[in-house]
């Protein structure tokens, strides 16, 4: 790899190394151009990760680059919100429009300025304009992405993601992680799956309501009832202790509770117990349990399967527990701790806004245990007045698609100009989102940017960068010069203290405040190696006979393990301090923990140890040992209702992709999976028009029947049925790029003409009380043949109902009235006004 | 005895001599990422509606019991290639150093004689409209990567595959990958029964799968409406 030829001409192509930015697993990557063209895109064969592979997003990204409707220059609107009529306007007159209402903005209050994120991985620039207007008003989208599934395991060790050892491990238990198509990290981890399924020989058991391809490979598919993965988790643990078979060294050294204390809390939780409330039978439950604490090594793999429930959190900590039960934590082949690597950022940096605003993502009041924020809820916020808002700036997000609610929700807040004044979207099209906006900022693609990256996709730690392959396309700019130019534009001559922060010429010298001063990188060249090798640093050669990354002996390198197991030196415990529990201080910050008259780092958590049992939980009246809550509405299901999960395809991101050609021909609808069984019941059969009604509203899609779904369950994939995105992902392909794009001939070849349907808009906006979490995967319908009227395509959402079904969800917050019925073990938890009113994360 | 010996479990192809490069599928490896086609696509500027290379699925079993298994699939750079004999003006030919099966586009007329002969389904008509690449209205197909190989890299499917489960060189090189896998497993080619002696070998592949051409590997019912869409636009 690393070279590539035209085969028309044969002629070498320019080779550019950079980092993959169409989902968010950051592989290393290659571009080459031939007469000033992206043409071809592949890994980089000297990142540790990615090993010189794409998956079928990342190979076709320069189509994000390329979208004939992609916005080149700025846009105003002139017709009414959402209507679609733009006018041309320049650089110059946008800047002034953003700083005049910014300015008024800022008088009133900086917290009214209020910025949303889809993806942000501008290395800190986002949260430095943020910050440098005295805005706190700052949200991400993760609480409709994973959020309770870090949540459910940060308290327990640290941070918020594992690394399973796949390729060397012999026994694997994923919790509803589609790792073949999506998730963290679809490709540097799918390629060590194969390696240990066919080289090493593991065994994978995939617990998922519905055979997605990650299930379909596995030895095992394990369909359980949506919810309840963590029930079987637990009577998993049950067996495990019930029959002695945990690692009672490990748990005793390394975890703040003792074997004895699991014995009895894990006593109710047995496999007959499970089977009622899963439908995974007892007997299976017993023999996964004995396979599971008996083949070393072994791991656990979860992903939104168990989080994206009520509760999501609690299953997510119950499937973490079968790791820690088993000893398997940071073993070669176990569950590993994520390896990342930091940058820091350019002096001076602006201070943090003194005032807290209330739906920022690191605190919401009614959620202090949602570190990752509840932003999914914010439209709510601002509805009920709690929020205000004067400018709204968006990066990346698509929250009226994205969203529970939808356009229902979503749409209904954008189109109100008394709760949204002034709309600002930085973005590279017009989709479902920025249809709404008042300027379009033209944003430059990942191809065309320069940002600072690392991800902890595999076992070594990593640097990467994006560079510009080619030169911004029209008038585009990259965020933090746009954001450097409205800062600008506000501060011209540096009196308001503002222009201090944004003192860089341009992204690549931005970068270089970054980059230059790492040590080790700086050695070998700092910026410029990375513009050179796209990585750092290179831990080996890529043996193309085994795909493996080799040492200059070409032996294949070894990972790191037992990093908690690190031992401070001396120099570290030169005047730090021994507390009677071990733990080792120094100047007033836990630094290790000392275990068998040994001092060692131990797990990056406040007393170093894994926390089984979360005290902080506790405070608000949630369990703080592993358990298991029943969602309560599928307790009452009746005989014709089901439950709705959606997916992500392996070509599809979750709004973004349904532009790009190539990914679009293989996925471009998402008939509901509906088990045939279910179906014969309401008589449909494959292709079929089905009427499928939540509590909020109700959708005309086409059915596909397969043997492949719990008979409980429907499903209905994203990424598909887009009303705005461009005319491919519409089909809308009678009409002309209208925003300085170059139409692509290839577009004439587009021969599907069925677009699909998005679920978004029937789904309640519910959040789990404890991680913040969307609740995706809960909403109950009832799933009918099509009548007469309804069309293929049909969505409806009442927005009264939304807020109904939204309000009925913060009955489960610690401040509802629910919250102690669903928590009878918490009896002696005093109430709410004894606890505080802000998380541990603020 | 000290080293294994590899020899080839299938009969010797190709021109003694000389390189006769093959691929090496093994299914037990893939995990339908489409990383492969979208590469390819990438590679050739291939048009949409047109595949060089593509990778059918199937869904067996009754629940819960239910597997899912992926096909990919390509041209097969027969030794005895159905569509080179059957193409009236020599503008398909086998590359006597390698094997590959290519395509001379300014003598292509267009006539389809190849995309009839070939029982792989793995030829097809260029459209009028492309990205960037000026050629048209011919037949075109999988080449192996010519242009990469000759340059002593392997195919872009290859190269970009996740699973590795795309394995491809040289199989009169006894020290080559594909050597060593398709004398150390039992491999399966597709539609034996055809004699094009094809040099896309599988691994895992379940007979009962194999035998076919692209369109069975779908249900049939989920497929309808999209062939129809498809041979509606190309006018078929």
């Amino acid at each position: 790899g690393g070279r590539d030829y035209s085969p028309v001409t044969m002629a070498q192509r320019q080779a550019i190394p950079y980092t993959c930015h169409v989902c968010n697993i950051q592989d290393g990557a290659i571009a080459f151009v031939e007469n000033g063209r992206i043409v071809k895109l592949e890994g980089n064969p000297e990142h540790v990760s990615t090993r010189g592979r794409l998956c079928a997003k990342g190979n076709a990204g320069m189509w994000y680059t390329y979208n004939p409707d992609r916005v080149l220059y700025p846009l105003k609107r002139v017709g009414a919100r959402g209507e679609g009529k733009w006018k041309r306007i320049t650089w110059e007159e946008a800047l002034t429009e953003v700083a005049q209402r910014l300015d008024a903005a800022l008088k009133e209050d900086p917290n009214t300025i209020m910025l949303k994120w889809g993806r942000d991985r501008t290395g800190g620039a986002l949260i430095r304009f943020m910050h440098t207007l005295g805005s706190d008003n700052t949200m991400n989208h993760t609480s409709v992405c994973e959020s309770s599934k870090k949540v459910g395991m940060e308290p327990t060790w640290g941070p918020d993601i594992e690394t399973p050892d796949f390729s060397k491990t012999k026994y694997v238990l994923n919790f509803g992680s589609n790792v073949l198509e999506a998730a963290y990290f679809h490709n540097p981890l799918s390629q060590r799956v194969t390696e240990g399924r066919i080289d090493n020989h593991m065994k994978i058991v995939t617990f998922d309501v519905r055979l997605s391809n990650t299930a379909g490979y596995s030895d095992e598919w394990i369909p359980v009832f949506p919810g309840t993965d963590g029930a079987v988790a637990l009577a998993i643990g049950h067996v495990i202790l019930r029959d002695d078979l945990q690692d009672s060294e490990f748990i005793n050294t390394w975890t703040n509770v003792t074997v004895e204390e699991l014995k009895e809390h894990y006593k109710s939780f047995t496999p007959e117990w499970a089977e009622k409330i899963s439908g995974v039978p007892a007997a299976t439950i017993e023999r996964l349990a004995h396979e599971f604490a008996t083949t070393k090594p072994a791991t656990v793999f979860t992903y939104r399967g168990p989080a994206k429930h009520l509760y999501g959190s609690y299953n997510e900590k119950a499937c973490m527990m079968l790791p820690i039960l088993t000893g398997n934590v940071e073993k070669a082949g176990g569950y590993c701790l994520p390896r990342g690597m930091g940058w820091p950022q350019p002096n001076p940096k602006p201070p943090k806004p003194a005032k807290h605003a209330y739906a920022n993502h690191h605190y919401h009041p009614l959620f202090p245990l949602a570190s990752h924020g509840v932003s999914h809820l914010t439209p709510f916020d601002i509805f009920e007045g709690r929020t205000k808002v004067n400018v709204y700036f968006t990066y990346m997000d698509n929250p009226v698609y994205t969203n529970p609610g939808a356009q229902a929700v979503w749409g209904r807040l954008f189109k109100d100009e008394k709760l949204i004044p002034f709309f600002v979207s930085i973005s590279t099209v017009i989709g479902e989102e920025t249809a709404y906006a008042d300027i379009i900022l033209p944003d430059c693609m990942f191809l065309e940017r320069w940002e600072p990256e690392s991800m902890p996709n595999s076992l070594w730690p990593w640097l990467g960068i994006r560079q510009p392959i080619i030169a911004p396309l029209g008038e585009t700019r990259e965020t933090r010069v746009i954001l450097r130019d409205i800062i600008h534009k506000l501060d011209p001559d540096g009196s308001r203290g503002m222009k201090q922060y944004w003192n860089f010429k341009d992204g690549e010298d931005y970068m270089r405040q970054h980059f230059d001063n790492i040590p080790g990188l700086k050695d070998v060249g700092g910026l410029d190696f990375l513009k050179k090798k796209g990585v750092w640093p290179i831990y080996g050669k890529l043996d193309p006979r085994t795909g493996k990354v080799v040492d200059k002996t070409g032996r294949e390198i070894k990972a790191e393990y037992e990093l908690y197991k690190k031992e401070l030196s001396d120099s570290d415990m030169m005047g730090a301090t021994i507390e009677p529990n071990g733990l080792i201080v120094k100047n007033g910050k836990a630094i290790g923990i000392r275990r068998n008259g040994k001092n060692y780092v131990g797990f990056p958590t406040p007393n170093r140890l894994l926390n089984v049992r979360v005290d902080e939980w506790a405070k608000y009246g949630f369990n703080p040992m592993p358990t298991f809550k029943r969602i309560p509405w599928h307790e009452t299901m009746k005989d014709d209702e089901l439950v709705l999960t959606t997916y992500k395809f392996n070509v599809h991101v979750q709004s973004r992709t349904a532009s790009v050609k190539w990914l679009a021909e293989i996925v471009h609808n998402n008939p509901m999976w509906i088990n045939p069984e279910t179906a014969k019941k309401i008589g449909v059969k494959t292709g079929d028009l089905v009427r499928v009604e939540s509590k909020v509203g109700y959708l005309v899609t086409k059915a596909y029947v397969t043997e492949g779904i719990h008979p409980k369950a429907v499903a209905i994939a994203t990424g598909c049925g887009h009303w705005e995105y461009g005319r491919l992902a519409t089909l809308k392909l009678n009409e002309k790029p209208q925003f300085g794009g170059t139409e692509d001939p290839d577009l004439k070849n587009v021969w599907w003409d069925d677009k699909g349907v998005h679920p978004n808009i029937i789904i309640p906006a519910i959040a789990d009380p404890i991680g913040g979490s969307q609740a995706w995967y809960d909403t109950v319908v009832r799933v009918t043949k099509a009548g007469p009227n309804d069309k293929y395509g049909d969505v409806f959402g009442d927005f009264q109902k939304h807020l109904e079904a939204y309000r009925e969800g913060l009955r489960f917050t610690y401040k509802g009235d629910l919250h102690r019925k669903m928590h009878p073990e918490m009896a002696h938890w005093p109430g709410p006004e004894q606890s505080q009113d802000q998380g541990h994360h603020s | 005895m000290s080293e294994e010996l590899r020899v080839s479990s299938i009969e010797t192809r190709g021109v003694p001599g000389k390189r006769r490069y093959a691929m090496v599928i093994d299914t037990r490896r893939c995990i339908g990422c489409m990383a492969c086609q979208v590469a390819c696509k990438a590679e050739y500027d291939t048009p949409l509606g047109v595949n060089r290379t593509w990778v059918p699925y199937k869904v067996t079993g009754k629940y819960p019991n239910v597997k899912k298994h992926f096909l990919p699939r390509l041209c097969n750079h027969c030794d005895d290639p159905p569509c080179v004999r059957n193409c009236p003006v020599e503008a398909t030919f086998k590359v006597d150093d390698g094997g590959f099966v290519l395509q001379r586009y300014e003598r292509c007329i267009g006539c389809r004689s190849c995309m009839a002969a070939c029982p792989y389904n793995a030829r097809f008509m260029l459209p009028s409209h492309r990205t960037y690449t000026p050629i048209t209205n011919v037949v075109d197909k999988c080449t192996f990567c010519f242009h990469r190989v000759t340059q002593n890299l392997v195919p872009a499917c290859v190269q970009t595959c996740v699973g590795r489960a795309r394995v491809f060189g040289d199989l009169n090189d006894p020290n080559s990958e594909v050597s060593y896998l398709v004398a150390h497993n039992p491999t399966q080619v597709l539609r034996p029964e055809q004699g094009t002696k094809p040099h896309v070998f599988y691994i895992g592949a379940d007979r009962n799968h194999t035998e076919y051409g692209r369109d069975v590997y779908r249900r049939i019912e989920v497929m309808e409406s999209e062939r129809a869409a498809w041979k509606k636009h190309f006018d078929l």
